[in-house]
């Protein structure tokens, strides 16, 4: 616990907070902002603003705001010295490598929350739409969260093997970008392979667009749970392996 | 000045800047090619028309472009923050806003070639999926035109953010919001379309679907030249600002 707690120690004072809340409030916002500069209210309801907030986040935003939040929790590693205090430190590769992960993982999390807030709020405040959102997209919430672990351990593994800070995050892009492609190809096996496609596909659960057929199944959200533990556990290994092969620099 | 330029361009070799805007290019026309064979109007070979792909480079540029110049500037950037660049290049006598004004030079004549070759490979692309009406070439050049001065002042931009702000969240995190309004401009009023550099994507389209028809737009080449004259007059204003700061 002593290296997650560090971790969030570490961003505690970067700028993370302003991924984590202007990131999904403005999506949100400008989502809403077409509709509201027409002078109309949401078509469909809670539908149509989750289809322009929640999908379209899940797009590409929301991988590359992963992205920067690894970037941001790697930044403090690859300054200075620190990356020789890391690689001299008594702390192992893994918990390293975790520690890093879980604090992403969670600050994604949070992001989702924001963005389901924003939703709510700017739906009933804004449009006047009556009571909350259908209880399946709360539901859908948790799976995204769970969706974004895989993504934030590896984009953890990308920063931490990447010095840039931007080089990551157009990694992220065009992985986002490959698995709109596939999703819209109807290969719904790239969620077992690909990261960004899990959190591509979880986005769109129960709404009929992209690679969604429209009722949440069964099997689409045992689908997406089996994907996440498995490829988060897989790049989890590979990053340790990596890291315990890397030296100090010079 | 020439071989300032060409020490960026040497800077760029392992900064992968070239792989970059290969995924900048290979995206846009990747977008054009699969909303365009994706769209209901593509299976009649008959009605596949210029106006679907100018339809896609509306959509798929502004969603491209605010992130990968912004990564594009921040990789160029960075590097002088990591390596304590600006003091070396002062003490050579570049200053801070002269190496800023370098950098655009350098990494716009990237994002030029960049610009024009999405455009041109769509257009490619379009004469072998077998579009049979004569190639707009006027509206083409001008919606090309158009976007790549909309590109060099939103680079302009993040090589200023890049550089004033050392950490690169700011400048990554202002192009992921600026590819969102890039996105949503086209719902928006054109006066606040204006307000903004990523807002002129929406206004240089050159395809778009009015009424629920897909029409060819002029695109609005004055409001595009207003932005151009705006943004260099404030990024020679600016980095002219960086010349009397101390570092």
């Amino acid at each position: 616990m002593g290296a997650v707690r560090a971790e969030f120690l570490k961003v505690k004072r970067s700028l993370s907070w302003a991924v984590v809340v202007l990131l999904p409030v403005a999506m949100v916002l400008s989502g809403a902002a077409g509709t509201l500069a027409s002078g109309e209210r949401p078509e469909d309801g809670w539908h149509t603003m989750w289809l322009r907030s929640v999908v379209f986040h899940g797009l590409f935003p929301l991988a590359i705001g992963i992205g920067i939040l690894a970037s941001l929790v790697w930044r403090a590693e690859h300054r200075g010295g620190n990356w020789n205090a890391l690689m001299s430190g008594p702390t192992p590769s893994w918990r390293i490598v975790t520690a890093k992960a879980v604090v992403v993982a969670v600050l994604a999390a949070a992001t989702q929350v924001v963005l389901l807030v924003a939703v709510i709020v700017i739906g009933s405040l804004v449009f006047g739409l009556p009571g909350m959102p259908p209880g399946e997209y709360f539901l859908i919430s948790i799976l995204i969260v769970l969706a974004c672990v895989p993504v934030a351990v590896l984009q953890s593994g990308l920063s931490m093997i990447m010095r840039s800070f931007a080089a990551p995050i157009a990694v992220a892009f065009a992985g986002a970008g490959v698995s709109v492609v596939l999703l819209l190809a109807e290969l719904d096996a790239a969620v077992f392979v690909l990261p960004y496609a899990l959190i591509g596909r979880a986005t769109q659960l129960g709404t009929g667009t992209f690679a969604d057929t429209g009722p949440v199944t069964a099997g689409d959200v045992a689908s997406i749970v089996i994907a996440a533990v498995t490829l988060a556990v897989l790049l989890t290994t590979a990053t340790v392996s990596i890291l315990d092969r890397r030296d100090t620099r010079t | 000045m020439d071989r300032v330029v060409a020490n960026e361009f040497a800077k760029m070799r392992h900064l992968r800047i070239a792989p970059v805007a290969i995924v900048m290019v290979a995206a846009v026309t990747g977008l054009v090619m699969f909303s365009a064979i994706t769209s209901p109007d593509f299976a009649d070979p008959a009605a596949r028309s210029w106006e679907l792909l100018l339809g896609g480079m509306s959509l798929a540029v502004p969603m491209v472009s605010p992130i990968m110049l912004a990564v594009l500037a921040s990789r160029q950037v960075d590097i002088e923050h990591e390596g304590g660049g600006w003091l070396l290049s002062q003490t050579s006598g570049i200053t801070p806003g002269g190496l800023c004004r370098v950098k655009l030079v350098a990494v716009g004549a990237v994002v030029t070639v960049a610009t024009v070759l999405q455009s041109v490979l769509v257009i490619g692309a379009g004469l072998l999926l077998g579009v049979t009406a004569a190639v707009p070439a006027g509206l083409w050049l001008g919606h090309t035109a158009s976007v790549l001065a909309t590109n060099l002042v939103v680079l302009a931009l993040h090589v200023l953010l890049s550089a004033r702000i050392d950490n690169q969240l700011a400048g990554l995190g202002i192009g992921v919001l600026g590819s969102m309004v890039a996105v949503f401009a086209s719902g928006l009023p054109p006066w606040l379309a204006h307000v903004s550099p990523w807002g002129y994507y929406a206004l240089v389209a050159a395809a778009g679907y009015r009424d629920g028809d897909l029409v060819a737009l002029t695109p609005s080449y004055a409001s595009v030249a207003g932005l151009g004259v705006v943004g260099a007059a404030l990024f020679l204003l600016v980095t002219g600002s960086f010349d009397r700061r101390e570092i």
